[in-house]
């Protein structure tokens, strides 16, 4: 133990000496939501323009800090100033910044986004605090406490930030106590359906057998989800330092990380921060001399949807196709090999070492009673300010999208909480507190953490129909309900967003949920009809009017809407006649333009053209026509 | 943990039950005969809970657990048919139907339409209007009707898949899966073959081998265990596909190879329409191999079976009835002095027929010219052979054995049975070692895979022979594994106890087979191993022990015993003493040239007829282009009753399931005719048990012939068998270059003479015979396409044969099987390959 307290110590020296020293450092957000907005040729642009000027500084790429419509972010800290965060930062933009920061002394604050010191500094006239910002002050950061401020790939900077004293903890009270810890901070599982984290690890612990198994779960496979792999990507070792918390509680000697195989960099991450914990002691026989044996080992799943369910993880793990058994016996009593099995989500994982470091009680703090502690979501859809968020459980849905999120873009229709298994709730559950229960009985479920806001644009026939139509394609085809079930339900939906459904299609529709729903064998089947049960509770007027008045208020569903070109924009600039596939719109240069709607298949070309072309008015306009009922 | 209580309460609709504890709901309910609708629990199968109809509710629990999976506790209270249960298993069962074609299901007409085929002009094939093989087996319809589904609210949408035929035996329509997962489970769990696999996702998913391969490609071993498990008609035998449900059944010992599985012949109007596995846990244990399960209908209800006696009159073949052929059989016999006659029968038949057929030859003939032609399949090797008969061990040993020897075996499709037997040892742990010059089914699974060259096998068990003897420092064999890995084997098959050995067919054709079983069965002496030879012929125990060769007397004595003479003539009440002149169905023209030969289901030989006059006993005319005098047609193994003796020594009984066709006779039936003619006593039978009573006074383990004792016995030879020299033949140096090394065998999974490649469909893909197998590399080299004649030239023949790609078969090697009676004498050996431009 004598060597990780040196190593500790040196940690925190060279992190004081990093942060304290003379030279400036900039960090960059690189995980994969920066680098998709071109973190990587930002980064290449400052090490070009550090080496133009003869500059010397610490380029930290960290993980992600939130805001991801921000993306790129680059932070700059130089002595004499707290760091300083700049969003949408393009290479011309983060040239300028640093020529202007770093040689002229001018933090630019009309570029930045916020600064990290303390309130009034007058040198940073003109910057908001980053944690008063709008999005960022009703979060709390417990989890992502240390993503986007640490080198992800540099245990030192874990180890500098607390790191794995949540471990040396868990080893003095002893396993027991560790159960009782995590029960007392009434943890629940993050991956979505909530069940006591605590009672999960008891029952493993108490069942017969030597050998037992801890497998993470990150097999996160929600369209708009990302919070996992953010984590990942940005705090490695806070969900590795988790595995092994539980993998203690619950006497495991080996663990499992089931990653999505496509998720190429929290991989690379993982990998690499498995090794520096094998060179730290961190891992293998008697760790830190508590005599406990771990060894891990990273799996790469191929990534179907269904491999998330903990029963078809296992068999995927096996080497057995990825398909759900029926439970019981649950895993934690036969899983893995037959052997007692805890399957925990990465957030559960990742929030063990702050609760075992600062005590239940301080974690419940946070969130109300039942529901403690913080959850992370990503915040995606129509919202204006989108990224990855955590906010303490209780908070109302209209906190997390108006006040973190700033609203939608357009009319707030509604949001998609728990991805393709969680429900579509609409603007009077704004008041809903973000909880299990009450999720649950509103009809959608907390889920991983995926929240889609939608608003006017978004028609929810068609918002249920891409939902159903994903789980029927990941389905495993184990269960007629699932199998056969949903794919009826997509049908039924498609003939609505057809306008050819007549009434009964609704009520059949209907029982056909109910039955999935009820039947199904597994949490796939048995949440698939969600987005069908809530959109249909909250959203049946616009059903209604698919059917009774072949209307689409969001004018989404192809075969109801209209594309005609307002005469008062049309300034005739022919981009769309280039577009249309099927020359359809007819009109001379500088005159109005027309659609032969025989022609017209609504392809929607031309108003992508027309909306986004320099030349163009965004004069086409697609509605929807209320028929004859 | 309560362990004490063995069994638990349950309430089932409202009725309280004591059950075992570990039983499923499920289980429990069948066991009281509660109905519970079920599609794709099996009882030989683990719990999947796929199919959802199953669901009960069961208080205290949420949503509704499938019977199938959940296991019974201590005062469950549980309900089987509450109206909420009811609707949702209607709901499931619509959706089943939905994508299954379901016209014979929920059809207003379909009660007239089973009598008038009314609707079928309407609906046709798409619809599945009675167009299913399975109609009246499915258990779909069944459930369908005890659920009392008359509509499908939901719109119907059939796949719309291929019909996969290309693959022989059965047919797939995945048009009619409900994907129960049966199949899947069966060929993973059960066979532990792993051949199919789920596939695809959400409505797409369908089962197969996995990389759209076929099943021949993927390694399938045509069990048809899958197809016996379907509960519908997606998995179809094609060569009973229109046959319907059978009306009886009768379990009898398959006569296609040595291990003696119990079979039940499924039987509709007095005809054999299938083979299933027995569930008889002896030999088999409920598997069968591809030509138990499937070869016996076609070859047994062949069109061209022999239905009447017919001679040979002016070139013309003329019907003449039983009275006219046996006399004129009597006639011909009664001419021949005992060197002039010759009797082969093959051993196929039941130990009755071989009985009287060594006593016809004995008693009624004076000759001891008998044979059963056997012994060329086994050729130099036969008294190798015979030593390690005498070790042999019942298969059960392979159970328990902790490491288990196999030296050319392969068991894909003849003794897959054995195959399993062996899965199954890996999979509790055993050592199983492999030595086989070609790429085949067990080295992908076996722990170590020995190759050596064709030939090369008794080099390796020289090896091993030498190093447990305690020769440590023996120096191992070039082959594809390394010395130490030989070594480090040696070491293991030492250190076991209890291991068993099981000898293949494709180690007895070599020219050094002698010497390679000689080694073998020092090698087990060493290792206290016990050997497990696997007869290909079924009843070649009974045949020894009947002594249907010029050189053993009934009981497996010496020919030359006389004491056992004087037993003999006391019994048969003749004089009788034997020639010793070296005939044998190797070698006819050793003694005087014969005036009669009489073949019984043996093919005749395609040369010059070897007598004056020939007498052809069998199920088929003869394939061969001459035409016998007299043909005499006999009953298959399924129509007629008697034992056979497999290789483990059981004596089993084979009972008659259908009348023979025509007026075909059992063989020893035709025998004790003509003897009687002959005016020759003691072949007074009238039943086949009178036979055996006779035979159970001279051969010790024949007893009771309804229920014989089936118990294990290895067998005791007295005295050695003549082997034909097989002269001179060597490769010598002759200048010329000979890249190939043809490794020739004879032809194995052949019945009464005919192979079934020759009479089942099936078995012609699988059992390539008459080919030449080639490495494709080397065929490609050789510019050779699939199929094209191609001219193998040796020092001592030039043959032609039609090529066929074998990627199991090394570079420079190529492999032949050959009727026996064209055998060559060098094996392997050095040979030229050219295209044929014949």
């Amino acid at each position: 133990m004598n060597s990780l307290e040196e190593k500790i110590n040196r940690a925190r020296q060279e992190w004081q000496a990093l942060n304290n020293g003379k030279t400036p450092i900039i960090y960059i957000g690189a995980a994969t939501c920066g680098r998709a907005a071109g973190a990587l040729e930002v980064l290449a642009a400052v090490r070009e323009t550090l080496k133009q000027h003869r500059l010397r500084a610490h380029i930290v790429p960290v993980g992600c800090i939130g805001p991801c419509y921000l993306e790129p972010l680059m932070d700059v800290k130089r002595p004499g100033y707290p760091r300083i965060c700049y969003g949408s930062v393009t290479p011309a933009k983060a040239r300028r910044i640093l020529e202007s920061f770093l040689l002229e002394d001018d933090p630019l604050p009309e570029l930045a986004v916020g600064h990290f010191g303390r309130d009034g500094d007058p040198a940073l006239e003109g910057i908001p605090r980053f944690f008063d910002l709008p999005m960022l002050k009703p979060q709390v950061r417990v989890v992502l406490q240390n993503c986007g401020f640490i080198d992800p790939e540099n245990i030192d900077h874990y180890l500098a930030n607390d790191g794995y004293q949540g471990l040396l903890k868990a080893f003095s009270l002893g396993p027991e106590a560790v159960i009782e810890e995590v029960g007392e901070a009434g943890l629940r599982g993050r991956g979505g359906a909530g069940f006591p984290t605590a009672r999960k690890w008891r029952i493993c612990r108490q069942a017969p057998g030597e050998v037992k198994y801890l497998i993470c779960n990150v097999s996160e496979g929600d369209p708009g989800a990302f919070m996992n792999r953010s984590l990942i990507e940005g705090d490695p070792h806070c969900v590795l330092e988790g595995m092994l918390i539980a993998a203690y509680a619950i006497g495991a000697s080996h663990g499992y990380i089931y990653i999505n195989s496509d998720y190429h960099l929290a991989i690379a991450r993982l990998k690499k921060a498995k090794e520096q914990m094998e060179a730290y002691g961190l891992l293998g026989e008697n760790i830190l001399g508590s005599g406990f044996d771990f060894d891990l080992t990273i799996k790469e799943g191929a990534g179907a949807f269904v491999c998330g369910e903990e029963t078809a993880l296992i068999g995927s793990i096996e080497g057995r196709r990825g398909m759900p058994r029926s439970r019981p016996p649950f895993p934690a009593v036969s899983g893995l090999f037959g052997k007692p099995t805890v399957i925990n989500n990465v957030e559960t994982l990742g929030t063990l070492p702050n609760i075992l470091r600062n005590g239940a009680s301080w974690y419940r703090q946070f969130g109300v009673k039942g529901n403690y502690g913080t959850k992370t979501f990503s915040l995606v859809g129509s919202i204006r300010r989108g990224g990855l968020i955590e906010v303490p459980l209780g908070i109302k849905l209209r906190q997390i999208i108006f006040d973190i999120g700033g609203g939608s873009w357009k009319k707030f229709k509604g949001v998609q909480t728990g991805g393709p298994s969680g429900g579509c709730l609409s603007e009077e559950f704004l008041d809903l507190p973000v909880e299990y229960e009450a999720m649950a009985a509103a009809g959608s479920i907390m889920g991983s953490g995926g929240m889609i806001v939608l608003d006017e644009d978004t028609c929810p026939v068609d918002l249920a129909l891409y939902f159903l139509h994903f789980t029927q394609k990941e389905s495993c085809g184990k269960c007629v309900p699932c199998r056969v079930g949903t794919w009826h339900m997509v049908t039924i939906l498609e003939k609505i967003t057809r306008g050819q459904a007549v009434a009964e299609d609704l009520s059949q529709l209907q029982i056909l949920a109910e039955t999935v729903k009820r039947a199904s064998l597994c949490g796939l089947g048995q949440t698939a009809p969600n987005p069908v049960l809530t959109t249909l509770r909250y959203f049946r007027s616009e059903y209604l009017a698919h059917i009774k008045e072949k209307f689409c208020a969001a004018a989404v569903c192809r075969e109801l809407v209209e594309y005609s070109i307002d005469p008062e924009k049309c300034n005739g600039c022919q981009q769309c006649l280039e577009v249309c596939p099927t020359a359809a719109i007819k009109g001379a240069r500088a005159e109005v333009h027309q659609i032969d709607q025989f022609r017209c298949i609504k392809c929607k070309a031309c108003y992508e053209v027309c909306r986004y072309h320099p030349l163009a008015a965004n004069a086409i306009v697609i509605s929807s026509g209320r028929g004859v009922a | 943990m309560r362990e004490k209580d063995a069994t638990v309460t349950v309430i089932i609709d409202n009725q309280s039950y004591r059950v075992p504890r570990g039983y499923t709901i499920l289980q429990a309910a069948e066991r009281f005969d509660i109905y519970i609708p079920t599609l794709c629990s099996h009882k030989d199968l683990s719990p999947f809970g796929g199919c959802r109809l199953c669901i009960v509710e069961v208080e205290g629990m949420r949503n509704f657990p499938t019977a199938c999976t959940t296991p019974v506790e201590e005062g469950m209270i549980i309900r089987t048919h509450t109206a909420q249960v009811q609707s949702v298993r209607k709901e499931i069962l619509q959706l089943f139907l939905s994508e299954h074609t379901s016209s014979c299901l929920i059809c207003d007409e379909r009660e007239e339409c089973k009598r008038y085929l009314g609707t079928i002009r309407k609906a046709g094939v798409t619809t599945g209007c009675r167009y299913c093989p399975k109609d009246g087996q499915c258990e779909l319809q069944e459930v369908v009707e005890k659920l009392g589904i008359q509509e499908i609210e939901y719109p119907i949408y059939y796949r719309n898949l291929r019909v996969e035929k290309e693959d022989p035996f059965y047919d797939r329509d995945y048009n009619l899966c409900i994907l129960c997962g049966r199949c899947v489970r069966m060929c993973q769990e059960v066979r532990l073959a792993n051949v199919l696999a789920f596939k695809q996702r959400g409505r797409n998913t369908i089962v197969g081998p996995a990389y759209a391969r076929t099943h021949l490609e993927s390694g399938c071993e045509f069990c048809g265990a899958c197809v016996s498990v379907c509960p519908t008609g997606t998995l179809y035998e094609k060569a009973r596909k229109w046959e319907g449900v059978a009306q009886l059944e009768q379990v009898t010992t398959c006569s296609f190879c040595g291990v003696g599985c119990q079979i039940s012949l499924q039987i509709k109007a007095d005809r054999v329409i299938g083979g299933l596995p027995a569930e008889d846990p002896l030999v088999n244990n409920g598997q069968l191999c591809v030509k138990g399960r499937f070869c016996i209908p076609e070859l047994v209800n062949g069109p061209w079976r022999l239905r009447h006696p017919f001679k040979k009159f002016n070139g013309l073949e003329v019907d003449i009835s039983w009275e006219d052929a046996i006399t004129l059989a009597a006639e011909q016999l009664s001419r021949c002095a005992p060197d002039e006659f010759g009797l082969l029968i093959s051993s196929n038949c039941t130990t009755e027929d071989l009985y009287i057929a060594q006593k016809f030859a004995r008693v009624a003939m004076g000759s001891n010219q008998v044979d059963s032609p056997a012994r060329l399949f086994y050729g130099p090797a036969l008294n190798a052979y015979l030593a390690l008969l005498e070790k042999s061990v019942p298969l059960a040993e392979v159970r328990e054995a902790p490491a288990i020897l196999c030296v050319g075996l392969d068991t894909r499709y003849g003794r897959s049975v054995v195959g399993v037997e062996l899965r199954r040892a890996m999979h509790r742990g055993a050592r199983v070692i492999t030595i086989h010059p070609r790429e085949h089914n067990l080295a992908l699974t076996a722990h170590a895979w020995i190759q050596p060259p064709p030939g090369g096998e008794g080099e390796i068990l020289q090896f091993f022979a030498r190093f447990t003897a305690g020769e440590e420092s023996a120096s191992p064999p070039e082959t594809n594994l390394s010395s130490e890995t030989l070594r480090q084997l040696a070491r293991e098959l030492k250190q076991a106890s209890g291991v068993v050995i099981l000898v293949g067919s494709e180690v007895l054709h070599y020219s050094a087979s002698p010497q390679i079983l000689a080694v073998l069965h020092r090698l087990a002496e060493n290792l206290g191993a016990g050997v497990l030879p696997l007869p290909a012929q079924n009843n070649f125990v009974g045949s020894l022990l009947m002594g249907t060769y010029p050189e053993l007397l009934p009981g497996g004595f010496s020919s030359a015993n006389e004491k056992r003479l004087k037993e003999l003539e006391k019994v048969w009440q003749t004089e009788f003493r034997p020639l010793t002149n070296g005939w044998n169905s190797g070698n006819l023209s050793a003694g005087k040239p014969l005036k009669v030969l009489y073949l019984i289901g043996e093919a005749l030989p395609s040369g010059e007829p070897p007598a004056e006059f020939l007498i052809f006993q069998n199920i088929y005319p003869p394939d061969s282009p001459i035409r016998p005098d007299l043909t005499l047609p006999a009953a298959a193994f399924t129509e007629a009753d008697g034992t056979f003796v497999n290789g483990e020594g059981r004596v089993q009984r084979v009972h008659r399931a259908v009348n023979p066709p025509g007026e075909a006779l059992p063989d020893w039936e035709i025998l004790c005719r003509i003897a009687r003619k002959m005016g020759v006593r003691g072949f007074d039978f009238s039943d086949v048990r009178e036979i055996h009573r006779e035979i159970a006074a001279l051969v010790d383990g024949f007893q009771d012939f309804d229920q014989p004792p089936r118990q294990a016995r290895s067998l005791t030879i007295e005295g050695k068998f003549q082997i034909a020299a097989s002269g001179s033949f060597e490769a010598k140096p002759d200048g010329k270059k000979y890249p190939y090394l043809l490794n020739a065998a004879p032809l194995e999974h052949v019945y009464r003479g005919f192979p079934l490649s020759s009479r089942v469909e099936g078995a012609r893909v699988i059992f390539a015979d008459e080919v030449l197998h080639m490495n494709p590399r080397d065929a490609r080299r050789a510019r050779l396409q699939e199929g094209d004649p191609v001219e193998v030239t040796s020092q001592y023949f030039r043959k032609v044969w039609p090529v066929k790609f074998s990627p199991e078969l090394n570079r420079g090697i190529v492999q032949v099987t050959v009727l026996q009676n064209e055998l060559i004498g060098l094996n392997p050996i050095p040979v030229i390959i050219r295209k044929s431009h014949v």
